[in-house]
């Protein structure tokens, strides 16, 4: 039996913005699946709209960010005093990896949401569309932030700044990650998928 | 063991797949509305339980975004059913 950790890894106020984003996006999901009962017609009539694929897609870029994330985390979390740069640098190859999954994320989602708004879709269009722009592009935020602190993360394994005693910063920045990730997994069926 | 990380990506993306194809029906089954929430619950928890690392952590910490998964799904499921 191994012994369990005390605390969740990272900063203990990482864990309390996460725990907030996760109840804040509850009640969107449930805002969401609750008014796609009052209007199911509606609703699957607009979902039929959404590119699948480019869901798909974002899907399989996050899940594989996430991964590229871990790796880097485990990569600093194996390291001692005698090999800490060269676990560094090792981490500092994951998160490039997870970078570029971010920004590909990012593209995908800004030609979906060019191809929506070229459509002449917009928030008022019904409460499919409402529901599905304030989900998306508020999970899109969370993504261009979270990249925003992976680069920064990424900055400080090129200057091999954490050592055994010091993996907190990447451990937080983590936990951030891989939260967008767990949103977008619940997201995806939900918006794309159930009709 | 070293190979757990591959492993959960791999099941992750497999898990994945399959909404995808379930996508591509024009009605889903309310049957498949279970199935597609269920591997929902599993995909998020490998995400909490590995990638997080909860695991290796203290039970109350590890228990708070598993219960959030799972009253997210249920309300979910309880919105397409009734």
């Amino acid at each position: 039996m191994t012994i369990k950790e005390k605390y969740p890894p990272g900063d203990f106020g990482v864990w309390i913005i996460i725990y907030i984003e996760l109840v804040t996006f509850a009640m969107l999901f449930l805002g969401y699946a609750f008014s796609r009962r009052a209007d199911v017609e509606l609703f699957n009539q607009s979902q039929l709209m959404l590119n699948q694929t480019s869901g798909f897609i974002n899907t399989i870029i996050l899940i594989t960010s996430s991964y590229f994330v871990a790796k880097a985390v485990q990569a600093v979390k194996s390291m001692d005093e005698s090999n800490y740069k060269e676990f560094n640098k090792k981490a500092s190859k994951w998160l490039i990896f997870a970078l570029m999954c971010g920004a590909t994320f990012l593209l995908v989602k800004i030609t979906e949401f060019s191809h929506i708004f070229g459509e002449g879709i917009n928030l008022s269009t019904n409460k499919f569309f409402m529901f599905y722009l304030l989900l998306t592009g508020f999970h899109f935020m969370h993504v261009m932030l979270g990249s925003i602190i992976l680069f920064n993360i990424f900055m400080k394994t090129k200057k091999f700044g954490y050592t055994p005693t010091d993996t907190r910063g990447i451990e937080s920045g983590a936990s951030y990650w891989h939260m967008v990730d767990l949103l977008w997994i619940v997201l995806f069926p939900l918006i794309y998928i159930i009709r | 063991m070293k190979k757990v990380l591959e492993i959960i990506w791999i099941i992750l993306i497999a898990l994945t797949i399959f909404a995808y194809l379930l996508g591509y029906l024009k009605y889903i089954d309310s049957a498949l509305v279970s199935i597609l929430l269920i591997s929902t619950f599993i995909k998020g928890a490998l995400v909490i339980e590995h990638f997080m690392g909860l695991k290796d952590v203290a039970f109350k910490y590890r228990v708070i975004p598993t219960l959030w998964l799972a009253f997210v799904l249920s309300a979910i499921a309880v919105a397409y059913y009734l």
